[in-house]
């Protein structure tokens, strides 16, 4: 099957969704499977809510800019912070995790925040590709940041913990990393400038046109998605599909008027290509598991003698990301947790899953690194994730070193 | 709820379709049937 | 012309896709057709769990009690399979119990759908079959493996983030899981609904001592378990030696007071009933399964899985013979006859008598079949 996507995607230069539903199918044949229509169908359906989230923030982006709103705060992001370096970079990677801490997924962060902030670190002077790893590493930190963790819910289902105590754990794991990567990513390149070269590359503002209400979108997007974790018996829970187009529908009103039907066509023409690489992930993910290849690569890493256990969570984790990260806490995840079962399984589980999130790096899905070079308008995603890739060490060192020392944290915490 | 999403589904397949017609490329036009077929079973609440 | 061409290549590809969606459609669709089950003469009544709870009613969440009672009064019992459909041996032995069994004395409540939803789909990208077949003394009876979930298309869209009915937080999709929503909510999604009437059944039925019927991975720490609320403590170590005379190894465990919203824990809390669940070892349902057939269902053999107990990953004893639903089904018989023999000796007054009930050993020995009714 990979060998037929290779073939496919490399050599025939098909698009990779369309790569990965053609070598499921070919995967579903060769198992004696015939062509196993309705498996192929029902494994796309594993990202139906993703698909879902990922249409609607490309539609709320894309109000965004159409309406002006993108343009005004990043004029007032940089009047505010063009003096100061290191806050700037702070305040930047703590705006992009934001969205991701609340709902506990990489691609509204980087989607929603994410695309605020890309153009203020762009005009600081930091390269496209550079802005857009980090916010691809803020959408990772903030989906593994508290309060909401999915990686570890998923996980905690899997071995029957409940998500409680977690807060602290994510804390330890979570601020050191972003401190270093938002550093480590910026400080050289962002340059402090003179109030006029500032002037010069500032966006207009609509803000004195439209007031206020130009942030009343984005406000209502963010209200509703804290809301949700924060209040949950007052707020309603519409779901993130529904809050960005709420979020939407409300920009209409709100800045430069704008034809919402020819946005929507433009979110669907910019996602479609990667809607696609998740119904062929999903189609390929249910025909491995179908013909028992998906357990035995689980079952092979399981096999690695207890002394190269670290170094399997560290390699087949993010590897098997590119399933999704949500699909290696469950796989992989759930079964590391049992083998460290003598260990703190909240602690295990934090660690676990700052390793898990960072499969949103790894293509073909590579949903953050992909997101987030959109983000920014660079067309290789590829160039996103070759600098992502120290920061990612950081988080992996992290991980795996939380891990190694869980029982002296355990007697700290 | 259940309504909302399905009116978003609808909305969404809407778009879906435009976007196959408009679209010159003949694998980006596959792209957006593959995504479509999802869209279009759960529309039908079929699966 | 070439704008032509492209709007003819669209017009083929949209009717392709309109087939795709008709033939698939089609085959998932047919989960919603429900197996036929064929109750014994001793059946005092059947009735819909939305007799209990009416906004059950014209949902995917209403489900069949089947109702037998004895001419004497006595003790009061649930028997609940099918909360995750694709834990079959739950829902088999509960069907067994409702073809064979008569009962003399008390009344025996069975639920064997009590996810009913669920049994209409299968879990994306598990690569599961829809169905899995028995033979009977005359002819096959073919029965749904359904998803641990209810159907997304009766319970859509999911939360962000679930705060169950007793403030449990989990992740979204635990919203459809029956077995984390109870003690349900009147006016709450679905399953939280299904969760509430079940709820209902055990005031208006008086239940004195409910079994949840459950199977787990092989890989999951809880298995081959009986997991009590601490009221049952003393009724689930008596059924333990019992089972552990009859050469059935089961390891006991105390359902966790935070871990909330499970029916061992709400049951015992909301209910004036004595809770347990069983699990027993599905190798079908867990993460490191091989080839995903009908057939792994049913004989549970699996290269992986030997492999893994060989690592010692595992949480029961696996071996080539595999762990075979028949043997899993006699498992889940041996334990419900021995609770029961225990909760007539620490409640003499509450005693339940059932004739003609399939005896685990002859499960163990002849396979499921001969104790099913043949197929119409």
């Amino acid at each position: 099957m990979v060998a037929i996507f290779a073939l496919l995607a490399m050599i025939l230069k098909l698009p990779i969704g369309v790569s990965l539903a053609f070598s499921a199918l070919a995967g579903s044949l060769l198992g004696g499977e015939g062509i196993g229509l309705r498996h192929l169908i029902e494994g796309s359906f594993g990202y139906f809510d993703t698909i879902l989230i990922i249409v609607t923030a490309m539609i709320f982006m894309k109000v965004l800019q159409a309406s002006g709103i993108l343009d005004t705060i990043t004029s007032l992001l940089l009047r505010t912070f063009y003096k100061k370096k290191s806050a700037l970079l702070l305040t930047a990677m703590f705006l992009v995790m934001f969205p991701g801490m609340i709902t506990g997924s990489s691609t509204t962060a980087v989607l929603s925040t994410g695309a605020l902030v890309a153009p203020v670190l762009i005009k600081m002077g930091l390269s496209k590709v550079k802005t857009a790893a980090l916010i691809a590493m803020g959408g990772i930190l903030g989906m593994i940041a508290p309060p909401v963790n999915i990686l570890v819910m998923i996980m905690g289902a899997g071995v029957d913990m409940p998500y409680v105590g977690l807060t602290i754990p994510l804390l330890i794991i979570v601020v050191p990393l972003a401190i270093v990567i938002s550093l480590w990513l910026g400080y050289r390149d962002i340059k402090i400038i003179e109030y006029e070269k500032m002037k010069a590359v500032l966006p207009p503002s609509y803000h004195k046109q439209y007031g206020f209400r130009l942030y009343l979108p984005l406000i209502v997007v963010l209200v509703l998605m804290l809301g949700q974790s924060v209040l949950p018996k007052i707020m309603p829970d519409i779901g993130i599909p529904a809050i960005f187009l709420v979020g939407s529908l409300i920009g209409l009103g709100c800045g430069r008027p704008f034809n919402f039907f020819k946005a929507t066509q433009k979110a669907i023409k910019e996602s479609t290509p990667i809607l696609c690489i998740l119904v062929g992930v999903g189609m390929f993910i249910q025909i491995m598991t179908l013909t028992g290849a998906r357990g035995w690569i689980v079952i092979s890493f399981l096999s690695l003698p207890s002394i190269f256990l670290y170094l399997g969570i560290a390699t087949s984790m993010p590897l098997f990301g590119a399933v999704s990260a949500f699909g290696s806490a469950s796989i992989l995840g759930v079964p590391f947790i049992l083998a460290l079962v003598e260990k703190n399984a909240i602690l295990t589980s934090s660690a676990l899953s700052a390793v898990a999130g960072l499969g949103d790096l790894m293509p073909p899905t590579a949903l953050a690194g992909i997101f987030a070079a959109q983000v920014v308008g660079e067309p290789n995603y590829f160039k996103v994730i070759r600098h992502c890739l120290m920061p990612a060490l950081f988080e992996l060192v992290m991980g795996v070193g939380v891990l190694i020392l869980t029982p002296l944290l355990d007697k700290l915490i | 709820m259940q309504i909302v999403y399905n009116l978003i589904v609808l909305y969404l397949v809407g778009h879906l379709i435009w976007y196959l017609f408009r679209e010159k490329k003949f694998w980006n036009k596959v792209c957006a049937v593959l995504v479509l077929i999802m869209f279009l079973l759960r529309l039908f609440l079929i699966k | 012309m070439k704008k032509i061409r492209s709007k003819l290549i669209s017009s083929v590809l949209l009717l392709l896709t309109l087939v795709i969606c008709f033939l698939s459609g089609f085959k998932f669709l047919s989960m919603q057709k429900k197996e036929d089950v064929f109750p014994t003469e001793g059946l005092t009544s059947k009735k819909m769990l939305s007799s209990y709870f009416q906004t059950l009613k014209n949902t995917w969440g209403d489900t069949e009690v089947y109702i037998y009672e004895g001419q004497e009064k006595g003790g009061n019992l649930l028997i609940q399979g099918g909360a995750h459909p694709n834990e079959p041996a739950g829902f088999i032995t509960a069907v067994l119990l409702i073809e064979n069994i008569q009962a003399t004395k008390g009344k025996i409540v069975i639920i064997p759908r009590a996810n009913n939803s669920g049994f209409t789909h299968s879990d994306p990208q598990e690569g599961n079959p829809q169905r899995y077949s028995i033979e009977t003394s005359a002819g096959r009876r073919s029965f749904r493996y359904g998803s641990r979930l209810t159907n997304p298309i009766h319970q859509w869209p999911d939360p962000t983030l679930y705060i169950n009915p007793a403030g449990q937080k989990l992740s979204g999709t635990e919203s459809r899981n029956l077995n984390r929503c109870y003690p349900g909510r009147k006016n709450g999604r679905l399953t939280e609904k299904v969760a509430y009437g079940i709820m209902e059944l055990f005031k208006k039925e008086k239940i004195d001592l409910a079994i949840d019927l459950h199977e787990s991975a092989p890989e999951y720490p809880v298995i081959n378990a009986i997991v009590f609320h601490e009221n049952s403590e003393e009724l689930a170590a008596l059924a333990l030696m019992e089972l552990q005379l009859q050469g059935f190894e089961f390891s006991l465990e105390f359902s966790p007071k935070n871990l909330r919203g499970l029916s061992h824990r709400e049951w015992g809390d909301n209910t004036q009933a004595m809770a347990i669940l069983l699990e027993s070892a599905n190798a079908s349902h867990g993460r490191l399964k091989g080839k995903t057939s009908p057939a792994l269902i049913l004989e549970g053999k699996d290269k992986n899985y030997v492999k893994a107990a060989k690592l010692g990953r595992l949480f029961v004893p696996y071996d080539e013979e595999g762990v075979p639903l028949k043997l899993r089904v006699a498992r889940h018989l041996a334990a419900v006859k021995s609770i029961l023999s225990s909760f007539e000796e620490l409640h003499p007054e509450k005693k339940t008598e059932i004739k003609n009930m399939p005896s685990s050993n002859e499960v163990r020995m002849k396979g499921i079949g001969p104790f099913l009714h043949p197929p119409n």
